[in-house]
């Protein structure tokens, strides 16, 4: 990354990480933060996919679901380090993302899509069904993780922290990969499936590997929601979160890695606030994402290329 | 990259907006949490819990609201699910600072929802839900009960069924917190009893087809169905099970929130004949039964159900505050304990010290033209159990099914 990048990347950094030091902010907006971070940082991880690899996954949620598996049975077991919850995650997440994205990069566009659906529904099923790993109602009750011994992650500051940590990791990845010969291979398939194959790229091998990559960030911000929430359920698994996590990739712009993370926390953050006042919230997500992508086809991201404000902004 | 600096603007200009939209509060208000199901499959209990507490609120602010302060509701939509209970629940607590939390209607969201609780020290109340692990291992001090758990509904309902239905009973239930639940709980006061378990089965919550399970039924000839399930899910399998000629060749059995007394007009014929134990219905000829429907139907046309309980709640809560002469949760859960109310909806009701659950009176009821009519009363004393707190309920328990010759 370039020097002027880097410092951005700074600021922005910096900036979030004030935010807990800002004067009389209420813990609740600290895990709101968290929330909005978290799925911000999932979306992000989707958008490599959706966004520069033209994939469209409606199976996230099973990446998602199976990091908070995890973490949560290895804190039911009192194994509390973060490390080792994320660890865990990594093993079994990459495991499933390797089988399903054996399969799913085979087939191209709706196909895909609908395998990554099923697989998510078989895996959904799965621990709904497992009395285990607490069928319908999950593991509840975990205690906090582990920084390492003697550090519990227990306050709400650490929780944030932790998940901005998370996100600064997870979008240098996403940066590195999709700046390097490999992402632009990436929007090469994208453009043109047949085109890349003919000079000579092994495609499904391209897609399988961006397909890890987003499971694998994925499962982590899984790994790290029952440390936050203290339970992990069959119903983060479900392909209404597969489609939260589109929605948010839509609603901040598609391939742009920043715009997702936007979406993401402007989805959350819009759903906490309209569900306390109407019980038909999604009526209402619905009407914004139906106006985006009418009047912001770039998402959220698009809204500073809206007539005039480029023209604006250089006059300033 | 100019991106991530619109982003950070963006991002913190939200932040701040968000921050700085609550400051203000109003002076001499103390608000409480109604947590429920507004939607999905127990979208009914949520709404009655909410006019049960509005109701109780009424009547409070009527007489000066509770230690000089106006009392003010903010309902909140869990969505049958733990993630949007746990998040709710977190922001009436941290955001909006109730003093009472009265929820939620799933068991699981409600278990889930007493970890939140739990941990910021604010008085929860459970009108609805009735798992037992409420009152055992996830049991804490500021949580209270008016609502007959398994173990209350299953020693009340299992004598009546051996003495008077039939000893070979199947078990369906629906599989999470709750079900599973009454399931255990039922099994095992049937067993006590003498009565055979001949088969059980669950079937996932929300479950739109109970046809696969009616095979296994029907191999098992029952003489009773024990049917644990709540909400939609009910309407659905008594459809069914009707269709499939069922409700006519078994006697049916079930929980006390199988079905609320608004849905049974629509249902009538598949419910005929229907046992079912509960603490309220507006065709009890209870004195007290009546003047509570009497009040409920005034103010919102229509007849109570079991939310009556998240009334009762309320007014608990008000009265444990007044006796503490403060909000602080500490005391006022102190206050709580062994506090009594008389002339309820079913008479006396007191809250036992050990688990928070208040002993109370319930009804047996028969369901004849699509209505609940009282066919036994059962005292609390005789269901509520020893105290069980933090003792594992699940313990020694097997869903073996053990054959009698």
């Amino acid at each position: 990354m370039s020097r002027v990048v880097t410092w951005r990347v700074l600021v922005a950094f910096v900036a979030l990480a004030a935010l807990p030091a800002l004067p009389g902010i209420p813990t609740y907006y600290l895990l709101l933060a968290f929330d909005a971070l978290l799925f911000g940082a999932i979306a992000m991880s989707l958008d490599l996919l959706m966004g520069y690899t033209g994939l469209v996954s409606f199976g996230h949620a099973a990446f998602y679901g199976l990091g908070a598996y995890a973490t949560a049975i290895l804190l039911e077991r009192g194994v509390l380090s973060l490390w080792a919850c994320l660890g865990g995650a990594l093993v079994v997440v990459g495991v499933y993302a390797a089988i399903v994205g054996y399969f799913a990069t085979a087939r191209r566009g709706i196909y895909f899509a609908l395998l990554t659906l099923i697989f998510a529904e078989v895996v959904y099923t799965f621990f709904r069904y497992t009395q285990t790993f607490g069928g319908s109602d999950g593991i509840q009750g975990l205690p906090d993780a582990h920084l390492w011994r003697g550090v519990p992650i227990d306050t709400p500051q650490r929780k944030y922290y932790l998940v901005l940590v998370y996100l600064a990791v997870a979008y240098a990845i996403c940066r590195v990969v999709v700046t390097s010969h490999f992402g632009r291979v990436l929007v090469a398939i994208r453009e043109n499936e047949d085109r890349a194959r003919f000079l000579g790229y092994r495609v499904q091998r391209y897609k399988m590997a961006a397909c890890m990559i987003s499971a694998l960030l994925t499962g982590l911000a899984g790994a790290i929601y029952p440390m936050r929430a203290a339970f992990a359920t069959p119903d983060l698994m479900l392909w209404t979160e597969s489609g939260e996590f589109i929605i948010s990739v839509m609603i901040g712009g598609l391939g742009t890695l920043v715009g997702p993370i936007l979406g993401g926390a402007f989805f959350t953050i819009l759903r906490d606030k309209v569900s306390s006042f109407v019980d038909w919230y999604f009526i209402v997500i619905g009407v914004v994402l139906v106006l985006i992508v009418l009047f912001m086809p770039k998402g959220l991201l698009g809204i500073r290329r809206l007539h005039g404000f480029r023209q604006w902004r250089q006059g300033a | 990259m100019k991106r991530i600096a619109s982003a950070v603007v963006l991002t913190t200009v939200a932040a701040l907006a968000v921050v700085a939209a609550p400051a203000v509060s109003q002076p001499k208000v103390v608000k409480i949490g109604d947590l429920g199901s507004k939607v999905g499959v127990f979208e009914g209990y949520g709404k009655y819990q909410t006019m049960g507490i509005q109701m109780a609120v009424e009547e409070l602010n009527a007489k000066g609201g509770v230690l000089g302060h106006r009392i003010e509701i903010l309902s909140e939509d869990d969505e049958t699910k733990p993630a949007p209970a746990v998040r709710k629940a977190e922001k009436l607590i941290l955001q909006d600072d109730v003093k009472l939390l009265v929820g939620v209607v799933s068991s699981g969201a409600t278990m889930a929802v007493m970890d939140v609780t739990k941990k910021h020290k604010t008085i929860h109340w459970n009108s609805v839900s009735c798992a037992e692990f409420m009152r055992t291992t996830k049991f804490h001090k500021y949580y209270f009960s008016n609502q007959p758990d398994s173990r209350m509904q299953a020693n009340g309902l299992a004598k009546y069924i051996v003495d008077k239905m039939g000893k070979r009973v199947y078990i369906f239930y629906t599989d999470y917190a709750m079900g599973q639940s009454d399931g255990r709980q039922f099994k095992t006061a049937l067993e006590k009893l003498g009565g055979e378990v001949v088969g059980v089965a669950g079937a996932p919550l929300d479950t739109k087809d109970f046809s696969p399970w009616f095979g296994a039924i029907n191999q098992a000839a029952p003489e009773v169905l024990f049917l644990a399930f709540a909400g939609t899910d009910s309407l659905r399998l008594m459809t069914q099970l009707h269709s499939f000629g069922m409700t006519r060749k078994y006697k049916l059995a079930g929980i006390d929130c199988f079905l609320l007394q608004q849905d049974l007009p629509s249902i009538a014929e598949p419910m005929e004949g229907f046992v079912q134990l509960n603490h309220f219905s507006a065709y009890n000829p209870d004195k007290s039964m009546q003047a509570f429907n009497a009040k409920f139907r005034k103010r919102f046309g229509v007849d109570a159900n079991i939310a009556a309980g998240a009334y009762d709640a309320v007014h608990f809560w008000a009265a444990a505050v007044e006796k503490a002469t403060s909000f602080d949760p500490d005391r006022v859960a102190e206050a709580h304990e062994g506090m009594c109310r008389e002339e309820t909806h079913i008479g006396r009701q007191c809250i036992r010290k050990e688990d928070h659950q208040v002993v109370m009176d319930m009804h047996l009821y028969q369901v004849k033209g699509g209505k609940n009519i009282p066919i036994a009363r059962i005292a609390g004393t005789d269901s509520i159990g020893e105290p069980m707190v933090g003792r594992d309920p699940v313990e020694g328990f097997s869903w073996e099914i053990k054959k009698k010759n």
